[in-house]
């Protein structure tokens, strides 16, 4: 049995009235990448927020790396410390050059000293191929080097896990393949990861697993093969079908 | 085969100019013509007024009559009366180093180089107490000069530099407490912001200066002048408040969510990300408001003070130079528009460069 990196039990979300999430219960093995998709409105998004706890919820269980991620703010800070995240818009800091933005989450969030931080920094800069961009500010570069710089301000503090909320949906079509190259290289290291996307293609291809969800309910479950080629719920056919038209 | 033509000429020569601009109808051409008469009387009336026919020394004094132009002798005979108040004479050199200092505070905290959260406190605090230092005395041989002596313009820079120091921090305060997530901070912080602004500036510092003592032991109830700018200073911070709020809910929810997912701890969130936004998205705002409480400093000529405004009055109160309070409220409005129209100016050069690139 290999260790458990995310596990989640009868989890139940609402906003107000509307019932977001319905009884999710999920495990995710250390090392797996697993991708989330389905239908916009489905509570995608959500179930990731939750994971490290940028989304309350009402009742049920997370537990990230053997620590129960709720209210305890002490609890919730030692999450984020492993858990990195990319956003759909990058959410890179506009007055802060690009290198910046990777050093001062560093310094504040690990009490990293400065000099290590901008050589952890430039090396995951150099990785992700914007190393060349580090004096320029965010809104001087491409969307999709914008979220490489925002994939390296997350690697270099050196998370296990990576979540990955709709990173190329904001993105124009030809930009998409380069943070997904990048992307594809992390899951071949031993990264835990938890992406919700809509590029099938990248799913099929990275995904250790591929989990389907609608109306806030985990529809299907099951390796790539198993999802793609025989579908067992109706719900997943038509989705299936739906993205590959 | 057909040459081709030469693009028109793009520039207009000056001629050109005046005919699409001045003279393109014939009404056009009438207002221009009376505009331009009008303008170049009011001009030489004025030059002749403040330069031509002034009189620019004491010695002079008897030909300050009606025909004559300014009377500027005025303000060589009470210019350190306007400037300096009732501040001993032998020791003005101090008030005007000191207003030097504060000058140059505000000039270095106008750089984007000091805009950090440790450096703009560490450079004010410095300032200021160079200021007070200064000003008050007491050491090194320099007499103790009482803040009720304190008058003219290094009073009204005082009160105003006194003003934005501590105002700004409160600011702050009150506009997190105002976004608090507990009810209880949120709504009595809201309740006190609304209660501050609906209140006149004016009957907050008579409170401040009259009613406050009768109210707290002599112990705690510091100087008159303390109170009125400790009160001015909430006073401002009220409003600025609710500028700098603005500020931070124009600041995409993202910023946060990012900053909180990364780790970042709650002050760093609100110091490094949260605020710097929030003060560039609101700048040309908090300029207005500066200039707004730069002007305002002369209402606490009514509660007794002797700023720059009042010691004017005092200049052209007393007979001998009765006549000339032209001179001296035209010297008193050029002092006013070189600090207003510089801050403004520096507003503008901001949003420029903000524009063009980053602050």
């Amino acid at each position: 049995m290999p260790e458990v990196a995310i596990s989640i039990e009868s989890l139940e979300k609402h906003f107000d009235k509307f019932h977001a999430l319905k009884d999710i219960n999920l495990e995710v093995p250390d090392g797996q990448t697993l991708v989330i998709c389905g239908p916009s409105g489905s509570g995608k998004s959500t179930l990731i927020r939750c994971m490290n706890g940028l989304e309350g919820y009402t009742s049920g269980q997370i537990e990230v790396l053997g620590l129960p991620v709720g209210d305890n703010a002490l609890v919730l800070d030692k999450v984020r410390k492993q858990v990195g995240m990319v956003f759909q818009n990058f959410n890179l800091f506009p007055h802060l050059t690009i290198l910046e933005n990777c050093v001062l989450p560093q310094i504040r969030a690990i009490g990293r000293d400065r000099k290590a931080a901008t050589a952890e920094a430039m090396d995951q800069l150099h990785k992700m191929q914007v190393e060349a961009h580090s004096k320029k500010y965010p809104d001087q570069i491409s969307g999709g080097q914008q979220q490489r710089v925002a994939l390296a301000r997350a690697l270099s503090l050196k998370p296990k896990i990576m979540l990955f909320d709709e990173p190329t949906s904001a993105l124009d079509p030809e930009m998409i393949s380069e943070v997904l190259d990048v992307m594809q290289d992390l899951t071949r290291a031993d990264m835990t990861i938890v992406c919700v996307t809509h590029e099938m293609g990248f799913a099929r291809a990275v995904a250790d697993r591929i989990i389907l969800m609608a109306e806030g309910v985990i529809v299907e479950e099951g390796s790539p093969e198993q999802m793609f080629n025989d579908p067992q719920n109706e719900i997943t056919k038509e989705f299936m079908k739906v993205v590959h038209s | 085969m057909i040459e081709a033509v030469p693009p028109p000429s793009a520039r207009m020569s000056t001629l050109n100019w005046a005919r699409k601009n001045f003279f393109a109808t014939w009404y056009d051409a009438v207002f221009s013509i009376i505009l331009a008469v009008l303008i170049i009387m009011g001009l030489n009336a004025l030059i002749g007024w403040a330069f031509l026919d002034a009189i620019w020394s004491v010695e002079n004094k008897d030909q300050c009559t009606y025909d004559a132009g300014a009377c500027w002798a005025v303000i060589e005979s009470r210019g350190r009366l306007i400037l300096f108040g009732l501040y001993p004479y032998e020791e003005q050199w101090r008030s005007t180093i000191a207003c030097l200092v504060v000058i140059s505070t505000i000039a270095l905290s106008c750089l984007p180089v000091f805009w950090s959260i440790r450096r703009i406190p560490i450079l004010w605090i410095a300032g200021f107490t160079i200021f007070v230092l200064l000003m008050r005395g007491g050491f090194a041989g320099m007499p103790l000069v009482s803040s009720d002596q304190w008058g003219g313009l290094s009073l009204t820079i005082f009160i105003f530099a006194g003003v934005f120091v501590i105002g700004m921090p409160l600011a702050v305060l009150f506009a997190l407490a105002r976004r608090s997530n507990l009810p209880v901070i949120a709504k009595s912080f809201g309740f006190f912001i609304d209660i501050v602004r609906s209140l006149p500036l004016l009957t907050i510092l008579f409170a401040a200066a009259v009613i406050v003592p009768l109210l707290l032991p002599e112990a705690i109830q510091g100087n008159k002048l303390m109170r009125v700018v400790i009160a001015f200073a909430i006073f401002f911070a009220a409003y600025q408040a609710e500028i700098i709020r603005a500020g931070l809910q124009s600041t995409p929810k993202g910023q946060e969510e990012a900053a909180v997912a990364l780790g970042m701890p709650y002050w760093s969130l609100i110091s490094d990300i949260l605020l710097p936004q929030a003060f560039r998205n609101t700048l040309p705002s908090t300029i207005n408001q500066a200039v707004i409480t730069f002007k305002e400093t002369s209402i606490v000529t009514i509660i007794g003070f002797f700023e720059v405004m009042a010691s004017g009055n005092a200049a052209i109160g007393n007979g001998e130079w009765g006549n000339q309070y032209v001179e001296v409220y035209v010297f008193l409005a050029l002092i006013y528009f070189i600090f207003v129209f510089g801050l403004s100016r520096y507003g503008a050069w901001l949003e420029t460069r903000m524009r063009l690139g980053h602050a």
